[in-house]
This record gives structure tokens, C-alpha cells and sequence, in this order.
């Protein structure tokens, strides 16, 4: 319990968080990219003091993969948990990040878990688990990213109590940079105001936001005597957009915020 | 006294026009694009367009001056209204390139922090200057260094107070004093009586804006019914009625030191009227100067010709001759930005085909053109695919086969017997449809021996012999309007039909004409599209120009009905992208459609070479 990583919470995700696990409900995190949905996995795992087993889904993750399979070894084969498999076994939280990235057939095997049968079917071998009480699974996707063909199913989605993300409010910003870099609190605070100006773009001149990990990133390197401007090039900048006039103008906006 | 005033006035604007310096000039179409998207950082609203100051009170201002100065001198001022923020399309007033550069950014930043109702009333204007100016300063203090060296360098332009009269000192005091010290004016010192100019311009500053066609505020023609295509002339002019009660009165003793100002943001209105008072018809006038400024856009100097073809084109051709009409209009909803709604059955979409079109090959022209375009495109049909895990197939999936080895060994029998790879050919599956803008415009020359039209027709007819070698489902539209009641919708090729000699026809038979109510056209193509079976559906919009018609479907109202068309494409599963020749476009595209949502052609001509290419991109991922 002493090695609590730090997490700023927003509302009371915390409090539901640990309701959901009293009750033995899956939950699901939606939010954009650097929000801190990993992050807050990983405190409530230390809080409630269980395992974390973390899986990136990506579009070539089969039900195999999550499940396990037979490995030939030395003139024999063997069984191999697959990390969905293990957590079951030995209890705690499992991640499946990025939950829509993974191919439909894993939807299947998460299915009985995740509704009040809380079983783990392994058709190899023939088992059947039953998950244990501190079992608890968890999903999250980027809502952002996701288009018509990557949607959620429905009777996938309607198995998870589900947890909005957003971007925090400034005040929270600041002190989640504070907290995380230890940079001063002036320049989170202005940092935290770029990232506003930057916010306000999306959708007209840039795709994607500056997410409180870019913010994260421009402050570490702040911190690390860099000068900010220079910071923000490569750690916002650059990182947001590829277009030479829209990085001219963010650049400006770095100015204006810290000067020159 | 009154030589004497003539005197002075005089001097100020010789010394002003004196005072610019060519060499440190920046144009405004050098940095545009940097200042959109600053003025949208830093808080700007993003629907309203940032465009050189020019096409309102430049050209009035310039004349009038010249008049009174007797030299060239080019002027003109920022400010905001509702819909657009107006920049001086050069400015040269500080003494260094970087300066002026500066002194851009910096307008963009008081214009992000102005709100733009209180920015109107010259009575706020020192006011709403200094509290925009401490706004700015606050949200983004990184402007404070800039704004200082802008000051500065603005002071030492400036006439010394103790060189002005003493009415004259005490209000350019006031106004040094409030650049120094924002905040700490509250106003202007009065004039002395039956003066006409005398504050120096502040080009640190926004002007209070020339009123601006306020498009949605003024409500529906009252003769306008829905359904029927309204063959009567529109109904008397509103909008002029409403922009003289708005102007400000000129016995107001606060607004003096404005009136010249107040003067040249009639100049628009002046012309306005002379082209109505002589013209029998206030409604070509109006439309003819509506099309004046789209025409302007593109090319200086076809507003004349568009005028004067507006005319004819106001009645629409006897319906014998006009192109069939299939079936009954469709209605459409239209959206109100003002009142963020959407204002149901509001428009009639009225499916058309050419009545006259007869069967055409492909012009001997372009033969060279669709053999390369269409060995191009072939390559985009159907790639093959591996598929694993097969029961049957060309190659071993070596994947399955371990496993299915292992699990035997292991003892489990029903391991399954699919290893096989195969390759099948993968669906594209993908349906396309191009809407092109017909409106008059494209009757524009695009270069020496085309018109746009032309351009346009040449392309649809390479992209459908293209995209047929792909395999692709795809349709061609085309569209035109003439206020709600009557968006032309022309049938060029539907899903369900080959493209062939008939569809060229088609094409060949496609006339100019009209305007541009670009937001209907769009949801009517939604509703073709939706049906469309493919899990992924492309609508590739051509235009020329911004959304556009005479019934006050014009500026942010056109703009942000067509974003919201847009956004319902979008919801209903589908991709719009716009590919435009319009090169003002910049300034309100990103808004429109979207970052990656458009493109923008520097010449019409592109369109020929660039559309193929884009397919590719835009269709394979
Ligand atoms: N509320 C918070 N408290 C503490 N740190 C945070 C918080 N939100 C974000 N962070 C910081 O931002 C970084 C990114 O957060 P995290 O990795 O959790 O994002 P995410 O939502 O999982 O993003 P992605 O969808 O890209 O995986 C974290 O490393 C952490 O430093
Ligand atoms: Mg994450």
C-alpha cells in the first residue's frame, strides 16, 4: 500500500471504482489517448492491493492469444496460460487496453466472464474456470479512434459499468503535472493554458488534441532546464501535427503564451 | 476656419501615407493561414473567417483619400463582426518586417479576446480596445514583450501631441495613454464642434466593423411558399432596409471623431444603391452583387460580366426548355445556426436529368488521358487477400498447422482440421459518390481555352471511366439552386446504371447556372448514400466556391449549414471531402470540413491529374 503510484481523480471514479470491484462487475473506461486511463488502473490495482495483468489489444490479438495455448516442447507438449487465463487463476484485475483494437472472436471468450456467469471457458483443454471473487475485468477503448466499422457491439458493451474520461479541469492539470514532473507550479500553469489554446483547434486545424501526456513530456523537459519554446516544439508541436503553416501558428501560440 | 481644417486634414493624410514603409511590408496572404489558426488558439470563434479588408471599405477608402490627398494611399482596418474578422491585406506601418509581422499576430489576439457585438458601436471603441487589449495580455501574457515593442514602435509614428492642436493633443494623449496603459481610459476626450477627422488611426487596434450582412436575422421572404418554385421576384430588399436602421446615426456627438469612418463602411451599401436605383429589378441587382463578391474571390475582374449575366439568368428558362424534372422535389431541413436548430421540410431538392442529352464518346481529347488513368485505377481493383485458417486452400497455414499438431499431441483429437491459406479476392467494397457544384460561377474561365464547367465535365469523364476499371460502386451528381424552394439536383449517374455512352451524354449536356446551396445538395446525397450496401462510403464534394445563395444563404449562415450537413454525412457512417478550386477556401474550409476533410487546387486544371490520386488515398487504407 506504501508504493501508491500518484493519480489525480477527477470526480468520483475512485469511489465507483471500488464498488464496481465489491460487486463483481466488469467495468469499462472510455476516454481520449493520455487521459489517464492506464494510470488509474494501475492506482486502483495498488489501492485494492490485487495483481494487474495488462494486455495492449491490437488488430492481430486472437482469442489465443488472451486464452493460451499448447507449446511444443523437448518431445512433449505443454499448456500456456495466455494472461486473461492467468488472471482468472490467480485472481486481481485484468486490462484489456484498447479493447475495440482486438480481433471480434476475443469479444466471444470475454463474454461469459464479464456477465454473472464469470466463467472462462478454454476450449483446448476442455476447462471450465470459475473466476475467483477478486477477479475483476476491465476494458478500456478511445472513443476518438474508434469508427463505424470498430464500434463496440452492443452486447459486448452493455456487460461493463462504464467510466467516462476526459481531459481534467486546469487546476487539476496543473497539479497532475506538478505531481508528476515536480515542475514548478508557473510553468504548469502556463503549460496547462497552451494546452487549452491547443484543444481549441481540434477538429478545424488539428485531429488529435494535446493530451495531458504531451503536457507531461513539454513540462519534463522544462524542468530539465530546456528552453520552454524548444520544448513545446518537440513535445507538442511536432507531435500534434505535420502540416508546416498549422506548426508555424502553434508556434506562435507557444510564444504568446510563454514569450519571447 | 474652415481652410485651416482643410489644411490639417490635409497634412494627416499626406503624413500617413508618407509614414508607411514599403520595404518592411507583410501581406496578409503570407501569414493567413498562421493567423486563422492563432486567432482560433487563443479563443477565436472558429466559424468566422479571417479575409483582407479589402472588398468592403478598402476600394471606398482608397478612392476617397486619393480624392482628398491626391496620391495612392491604401488603408484599411481590422475588425470583427459576427462572421468575419477583416485584416489589412498589407501592412507596412512599423518600420521592420517583423514588426508588421507582429503587429498581425497581435490584431488576431485582440480579435480572439474581442467579442464582437460590443466592437461595433464606435461609442465602446477605446473601451472595447483596452479590455480586449488587458484580456489578451492576461490569457496569454507571452504578448506582453510583443506588445510593448509594438507600442513603441507604433508611438514614434504617431504625430507628437505637442505638434496638434489642442483638442486634437488631448485625444492622442488619451489614445497614448491607453496603449501604455490599458485600462486606464475610460474615453475620449470630445472634439472640438463641427470637426470632421481627428484621431489618428490606431492600427494596434479594431475598428468598429463595417455592419455586416447578417444573414440569418432577418427572416424568411414572406412570399417564399414552401414547395412551390417560386417564379416571383423576391420580395422588397430587407437587407438594406435592416443595415440602414442599424447604421449608426450620425448626429450622435460620441461618434464625430468617426463620422469619416462611419462614411466609408457605407461605401458598401452607396454602391449597392446605385446598382439597384438603376437597375428595374432590385433583385438582379442584389444578386448581381452578391455574385460580385463570389466572382471577386476567384478572379478580379469577372464581377462585371457576372453581373450582367445574373440578369438573364434570374428567369429560369420556360420549363419546355429547361431539363425534365424527375418526379416531386424532395424537402430538406436546413440549419440555423443563430437559433442552432434546424428548421425542418425547409428546403426542395428537385431531382433533374438533362432533357436533351444524347449518347457521346469519349472526346478524342481526352482518349490519352483514360488509357493512363485507367491502367492507374485497375490497380486499385481488388487486391487479393490471405485469408488463414481455410478448410481448403493453395498454401499450408503453417500458424494452424502447429497448433493443430500440439493440440493432438496434447490429446485433444477435435483439434480441427482447418490449415489451409487462401487467397480470395478482398473486398474494396466501397461506394463513391461525387457531387459537382453547377452553380454560375463555373461558367468562370479556369485558363485560356476552358471554363471551369468545361474542366469539370472532363473530369467526371475520365473519373467514371477510371473508376469502373476499379470495380468500385460509385454515382455522379451534380447540383445548382435558385433560393430554398428550388435546389437543382441533376441526375448524371446513378448507382444502379453503367457508366457509359449515355452517362457521358449526360455529362456533355451539363449547363452552368444559379447558385450554391451546397448544405440541401448534401443531405440529398446522404440520403442516396445511405442505402448503399458498402461498409464504406466516400462522398467526394467539387465546388468553386463558398456555400452560396440569394436568399440569405450566404457568409457563416451557408457556411455553418454545410458544416452541419457535414456532420450528419459523418454520423450516417459517411465520409465527405471536399476538393475545392476556390482559393479564398482557406479561410473557411478547416471550419467547414474539418482538418484532412478538403483540398485546395491551385488551378482548375488539377482537378484532371489530382482527383485520381486523391481516390487512391482517400479510398485505400
Ligand atoms: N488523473 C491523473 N493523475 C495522474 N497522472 C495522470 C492523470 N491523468 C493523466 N496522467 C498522466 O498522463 C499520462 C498518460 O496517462 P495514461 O497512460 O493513463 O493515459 P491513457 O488514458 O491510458 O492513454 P491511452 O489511451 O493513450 O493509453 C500518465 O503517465 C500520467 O503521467
Ligand atoms: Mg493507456
Amino acid at each position: 500500500m506504501s508504493e501508491l503510484p500518484f493519480y489525480q481523480a477527477s470526480g468520483d471514479e475512485i469511489d465507483l471504482f471500488e464498488h464496481a470491484h465489491r460487486n463483481r462487475l466488469p467495468v469499462l473506461i472510455k476516454g481520449p489517448t493520455g487521459a489517464g486511463k492506464t494510470r488509474f488502473v494501475a492506482y486502483m490495482a495498488a489501492k485494492l492491493g490485487l495483481p494487474l495483468h495488462t494486455v495492449a489489444c491490437h488488430d492481430d490479438l486472437t482469442a489465443a492469444d488472451l486464452v493460451g495455448r499448447h507449446l511444443i516442447g523437448d518431445g512433449e507438449t505443454y499448456w500456456s496460460d495466455g494472461p486473461l487465463t492467468r488472471a482468472v487463476r490467480e485472481g486481481g484485475i485484468c486490462y484489456l487496453d484498447e479493447v475495440v483494437e482486438a480481433r471480434k472472436d476475443t469479444t466471444v471468450v470475454i463474454h461469459p466472464l464479464a456477465d454473472h456467469r464469470r466463467t472462462l471457458p478454454i476450449d483446448r483443454n476442455g476447462e471450465v474456470l470459475q473466476a475467483p471473487d477478486d477477479f475483476m475485468l476491465v476494458v478500456s477503448y478511445n472513443p476518438g479512434y474508434q469508427n463505424f466499422l470498430k464500434g463496440m457491439k452492443p452486447s459486448t458493451r452493455q456487460r461493463f459499468l462504464a467510466l467516462r474520461f476526459d481531459f481534467p479541469d486546469a487546476a487539476r492539470e496543473e497539479s497532475i503535472l506538478v505531481g508528476e514532473t515536480r515542475c514548478d507550479a508557473f510553468v504548469a500553469k502556463r503549460l496547462v493554458d497552451l494546452g487549452r489554446s491547443l484543444r481549441a483547434l481540434k477538429d478545424v486545424d488539428l485531429e488529435e488534441v494535446a493530451s495531458t501526456r504531451l503536457l507531461i513530456y513539454a513540462a519534463l523537459l522544462i524542468r530539465d532546464g530546456m528552453d520552454p519554446v524548444v520544448a513545446c516544439r518537440a513535445a507538442l508541436i511536432e507531435a500534434l501535427t505535420d502540416d508546416r503553416e498549422v506548426a508555424a501558428a502553434l508556434e506562435e501560440v507557444v510564444l504568446a503564451t510563454f514569450g519571447k | 476656419m474652415e481652410e485651416w481644417i482643410g489644411a490639417r486634414w490635409d497634412r494627416w493624410v499626406t503624413q500617413a501615407a508618407r509614414r508607411d514603409h514599403p520595404h518592411a511590408a507583410v501581406e496578409l496572404k503570407d501569414i493567413e493561414k498562421t493567423l486563422g489558426v492563432f486567432f482560433r488558439a487563443l479563443g477565436g470563434d472558429a466559424g468566422l473567417r479571417v479575409v483582407a479588408a479589402a472588398d468592403c471599405a478598402h476600394g471606398a477608402r482608397r478612392r476617397l483619400l486619393q480624392r482628398i490627398a491626391g496620391i495612392g494611399m491604401r488603408t484599411a482596418h481590422a475588425a470583427l463582426d459576427r462572421e468575419i474578422l477583416r485584416l489589412p491585406p498589407r501592412l507596412a506601418v512599423l518600420p521592420t518586417p517583423d514588426l508588421n509581422r507582429d503587429l498581425y499576430l497581435w490584431l488576431a489576439a485582440l480579435a480572439a479576446r474581442t467579442d464582437p457585438e460590443r466592437s461595433r458601436s464606435p461609442q465602446h471603441w477605446i473601451a472595447v480596445n483596452q479590455q480586449a487589449t488587458l484580456r489578451a495580455l492576461q490569457t496569454h501574457p507571452g504578448l506582453l514583450a510583443r506588445y510593448r515593442r509594438l507600442v513603441l514602435a507604433l508611438l514614434n509614428e504617431r504625430i507628437a501631441p505637442d505638434r496638434l492642436p489642442e483638442d486634437e493633443a488631448a485625444q492622442e494623449r488619451a489614445i497614448r495613454q491607453a496603449l501604455l496603459v490599458p485600462g486606464s481610459v475610460a474615453a475620449l476626450p470630445a472634439p472640438k464642434r463641427g470637426k470632421v477627422r481627428t484621431v489618428q488611426p490606431v492600427p494596434l487596434w479594431l475598428m468598429p466593423a463595417p455592419i455586416a450582412p447578417d444573414a440569418a436575422a432577418r427572416a424568411p421572404t414572406p412570399n417564399e411558399r414552401e414547395g412551390a418554385p417560386s417564379q416571383e421576384q423576391q420580395a422588397p430588399n430587407k437587407r438594406y432596409q435592416a443595415e440602414r436602421v442599424e447604421m449608426p446615426s450620425h448626429d450622435s456627438p460620441m461618434i464625430l471623431p468617426f463620422r469619416a469612418e462611419s462614411l466609408l463602411s457605407w461605401a458598401e451599401f452607396v454602391k449597392v444603391n446605385r446598382a439597384t436605383d438603376d437597375d428595374p429589378n432590385p433583385d438582379a441587382g442584389r444578386a448581381a452583387i452578391s455574385l460580385d463578391r463570389l466572382m471577386l474571390a476567384g478572379d478580379d475582374d469577372t464581377g462585371q460580366q457576372a453581373a450582367s449575366k445574373v440578369r438573364l439568368d434570374l428567369d429560369l428558362p420556360p420549363a419546355a426548355e429547361d431539363d425534365l424534372a424527375l418526379g416531386p422535389g424532395i424537402l430538406l431541413p436546413e440549419w440555423d445556426w443563430r437559433r442552432q436548430r434546424l428548421k425542418p421540410d425547409y428546403c426542395r431538392v428537385q431531382p433533374m436529368a438533362a432533357r436533351q442529352a444524347e449518347p457521346c464518346p469519349l472526346p478524342e481529347r481526352l482518349r490519352r488521358s483514360a488509357q493512363r488513368l485507367k491502367s492507374q485505377f485497375a490497380a486499385l481493383a481488388p487486391a487479393r487477400r490471405w485469408l488463414k485458417g481455410q478448410p481448403d486452400g493453395i498454401e499450408p497455414d503453417i500458424d494452424a498447422c502447429v497448433r493443430i499438431a500440439a493440440d493432438r499431441r496434447a490429446g485433444r483429437s477435435l483439434a480441427g482440421t482447418s490449415a489451409y491459406l487462401d487467397r480470395r479476392p478482398a473486398d474494396r467494397d466501397l461506394a463513391c459518390l461525387v457531387l459537382a457544384d453547377l452553380s454560375l460561377s463555373t461558367d468562370a474561365h479556369a485558363n485560356d481555352e476552358q471554363r471551369v464547367i468545361d474542366v469539370i465535365r472532363d473530369s467526371l469523364m475520365l473519373f467514371g471511366d477510371a473508376l469502373t476499371a476499379t470495380g468500385d460502386r460509385f454515382a455522379f451528381y451534380g447540383f445548382s439552386s435558385l433560393r430554398r424552394s428550388f435546389v437543382r439536383f441533376h441526375e448524371i449517374k446513378p448507382f444502379d446504371r453503367p457508366f457509359d455512352a449515355m452517362t457521358r451524354g449526360r455529362i456533355a449536356a451539363l449547363k452552368p447556372g444559379y447558385y450554391t446551396r451546397l448544405g440541401a445538395a448534401v443531405r440529398r446525397t446522404v440520403q442516396l448514400l445511405e442505402p448503399q450496401p458498402s461498409p464504406r462510403r466516400l462522398l467526394l464534394v467539387l465546388s468553386d466556391g463558398k456555400p452560396h445563395d440569394t436568399d440569405l444563404y450566404e457568409g457563416r449562415y451557408g457556411i455553418e449549414d454545410t458544416r452541419h450537413a457535414l456532420a450528419e454525412a459523418r454520423n450516417a457512417g459517411i465520409k465527405p471531402f471536399f476538393v475545392t478550386i476556390d482559393r479564398e477556401a482557406a479561410a473557411y474550409l478547416p471550419h467547414m470540413c474539418g482538418p484532412n476533410g478538403f483540398v485546395i487546387m491551385r488551378k482548375p486544371e488539377e482537378l484532371l491529374t489530382r482527383l485520381p490520386q486523391l481516390y487512391a488515398q482517400l479510398t485505400d487504407r
